[in-house]
């Protein structure tokens, strides 16, 4: 049992123009199918307004850029007021001159983090094999996958396969572990 | 397909997304072209010269260098401002077209930001052999030493460092996620089981998900706006390295945003240098069309006069304000005197020349922009030259005033950067997508906004 939640089955197709793919996805929502993930060779706004795709990055990019800037005023404050004090030129040990190497330090600290963010959260990393539906989906083609659950008898897979060529798919077919992010 | 509205058609020559991805992939799956292996050869040669001179300086010091008493800087961190200058041509252009949502930037970018990281990469090479002792530049970093001591965070040196370092990690990154969609496409196509590795390694396993796009843009957008003020801060603390000292000629409040423009005129000199380069070697000209190169020439025009501006202030703030050190700098020592070649060079190469792309005919003539890229290249080394020489040569007591040419050893320093420089580039075109795919494609599209 364990192996058939591990393992999904899903039902594809292949579309070879970007408006007939909006159209497709529209008609196949309105009529009641979910869909799992679409493949798309560069990014489509209209997709992602389609699906209803949202994405909080932005916020989390302020949230480390904060971090960025508190650790670094930290780090700053500590080594030369607390840590170490020098007086260099008369001058006092908690300097306004501490802001450019903030400044710096919250751009480099919310990059890195940001960076990291994507990479955890789209589960990507060197040497993954991903699943790849179509071979020219990074090239010119565009994909829908839809699950196939496993209470799914013939003539449902059947009529999803209609669905998608209905709707202008070139190709259908059957994949597995296709990834939903 | 998608067309602006001044700038007319993107992409030339009725391509579809199929035609996009043969012909950008193809100089990866096929072997290099015959000029390639002559080039690199001399890109090593000059490496390799550099290797001996960096050696010769290691273990014998700077003395082997033309520095003395009064020049304590010297061709070192002329072409370390140079390099740097140079590096911001790929951030310039790509992040800040990219905030602008200006689409024509999509064929130029990923040339832009990898010449970046190859031109800051050889900028961190001066500073570094520049201090002498290479095996204490761990000392810069901020970690008590065995004297428990910190490094000191009011020191503009140390703002180059912090700022230096995170441009360079933040340009690269900037570069390499841009490329990943672009490696997932060479994985999918190219026919080698090798390259299939490779790539697919380089991709990070990268599909195209919608969720993933979404998520790619707003990276993409965080990305460049973390790194667009960046551009602005990493000249402007460049800058601060000389505006902090009492030096004539260097101690001016002009000097960040003055340092700021010249970087981005330098680097999009260095741009126009490489698309053009590209385009004749690659074929690429239905990707940089002669529209793209128009629009670079009409923002080096703009940026020359800033230039033209910039020069014309000094010299006047060094008259009215009535320094007579000010002054002898200016007046005796740039305008007239010894360095007068530097001088003229730097504001005939800069200032004037550019100008000559007011005229749309010299905009076109592909082969004229060329030579006038090359001479901003050129105008931006003397302009340091003159900055770093002219100041140090001849400062407060006469006493003091020496004589400055390079050695052998300085010399070969250079020409090994620009070796190592052309050998990066050299291997970008034969081993990365030179142009953006997934965003030529983006742009490309037919569903929105005007269609022809």
């Amino acid at each position: 049992m364990s192996k058939e939640i591990k393992y999904n089955n899903n039902i594809f197709g292949v579309f070879n123009n970007e408006e007939v793919l909006i159209t497709a996805i529209k008609s196949i929502k309105n009529s009641g199918v979910k869909i799992k993930n679409v493949f798309t060779p560069y990014p489509i706004h209209e997709v992602f307004h389609e699906l209803g795709l949202k994405t909080r990055f932005p916020y989390f990019a302020f949230v480390f850029g904060v971090l960025g800037t508190v650790l670094t005023f930290g780090f700053l404050f500590w080594t030369s007021v607390i840590d170490f004090p020098i007086t260099i030129g008369g001058k006092p040990n908690l300097s306004m001159s501490f802001v450019i190497i903030m400044f710096v330090m919250t751009i480099n600290i919310g990059i890195v983090l940001s960076l990291g963010a994507f990479f955890t959260i789209q589960k990507l990393f060197p040497g993954k094999n991903p699943v790849i539906v179509h071979p020219d989906i990074t090239d010119d083609k565009y994909v829908i996958v839809i699950e196939k659950k496993n209470e799914m008898t013939k003539e449902e897979v059947a009529g999803i396969n209609d669905l998608l060529r209905k709707n202008g798919a070139i190709e259908t077919g059957m994949k597995k572990n296709v990834e939903s992010i | 397909m998608y067309k602006t509205k001044i700038r007319g058609v993107l992409v030339e020559g009725n391509k579809s997304y199929k035609d996009i991805t043969r012909d950008i992939v193809a100089p990866i799956e096929q072997g290099a072209p015959m000029w390639w292996y002559p080039a690199m050869a001399i890109s090593l040669l000059a490496l390799i010269y550099g290797i001996w001179a960096g050696y010769v300086t290691i273990t014998e010091g700077i003395g082997t260098w033309g520095l003395n008493n009064s020049m304590g800087w010297g061709w070192d961190i002329i072409n370390f401002v140079w390099w740097i200058g140079i590096g911001h041509a790929g951030t310039a252009f790509s992040i800040f077209l990219l905030i602008l949502r200006q689409k024509w930037r999509t064929s130029i970018n990923r040339a832009a930001e990898a010449m970046t990281v190859a031109a800051v990469l050889c900028a961190g090479i001066f500073p570094m052999i520049h201090m002498g002792r290479i095996w204490m530049a761990f000392y810069i970093m901020p970690y008590p030493t065995s004297r428990l001591l910190w490094v000191n965070f009011n020191s503009p040196l140390f703002w180059d460092v912090v700022a230096i370092s995170t441009y360079l990690m933040a340009s690269a990154t900037f570069w390499y996620v841009g490329m990943i969609p672009d490696f997932a496409t060479i994985r999918d196509k190219t026919v080698s089981k090798l390259k299939k590795t490779i790539y697919g390694i380089l991709s990070f396993g990268w599909v195209g998900s919608a969720r993933g796009w979404l998520r790619y843009e707003a990276l993409a957008m965080i990305l460049g706006g973390l790194t667009a003020p960046l551009v602005i801060s990493v000249h402007s603390i460049v800058s601060m390295d000389f505006a902090t000292s009492v030096m004539p000629g260097w101690h001016t409040t002009i000097f960040p945003p003055y340092f700021v423009v010249g970087a981005i005129f330098s680097g999009f000199g260095m741009v126009l240098t490489l698309m053009i380069i590209i385009r004749k070697f690659y074929n690429y000209q239905s990707y940089v069309t002669d529209g793209h190169i128009n629009a670079i020439a009409r923002i080096l025009v703009f940026i020359s006069l800033i230039m033209g501006t910039a020069y014309t202030t000094e010299i006047f703030i060094a008259w009215y304000s009535g320094n007579e050190y000010e002054f002898f700098t200016f007046f005796k020592n740039r305008i007239t005197g010894d360095y007068m070649v530097g001088f003229y060079g730097m504001v005939i190469c800069n200032a004037i020349i550019p100008q000559l792309f007011w005229f749309s005919k010299i905009r076109k003539n592909i082969a004229l922009v060329f030579i006038i890229s090359l001479f901003i290249n050129l105008g931006m080394w003397f302009e340091r030259y003159v900055i770093i020489v002219t100041s140090l040569s001849k400062d407060f007591l006469p006493a003091n005033w020496s004589e400055y040419t390079p050695t052998v050893v300085e010399i070969g320093i250079y020409v090994g950067t620009l070796g190592l420089f052309s050998m990066s580039v050299l291997l970008f075109f034969k081993y990365i997508p030179m142009i953006a795919i997934s965003e030529v494609k983006g742009i490309l599209k037919t569903t929105s906004e005007e269609r022809s």
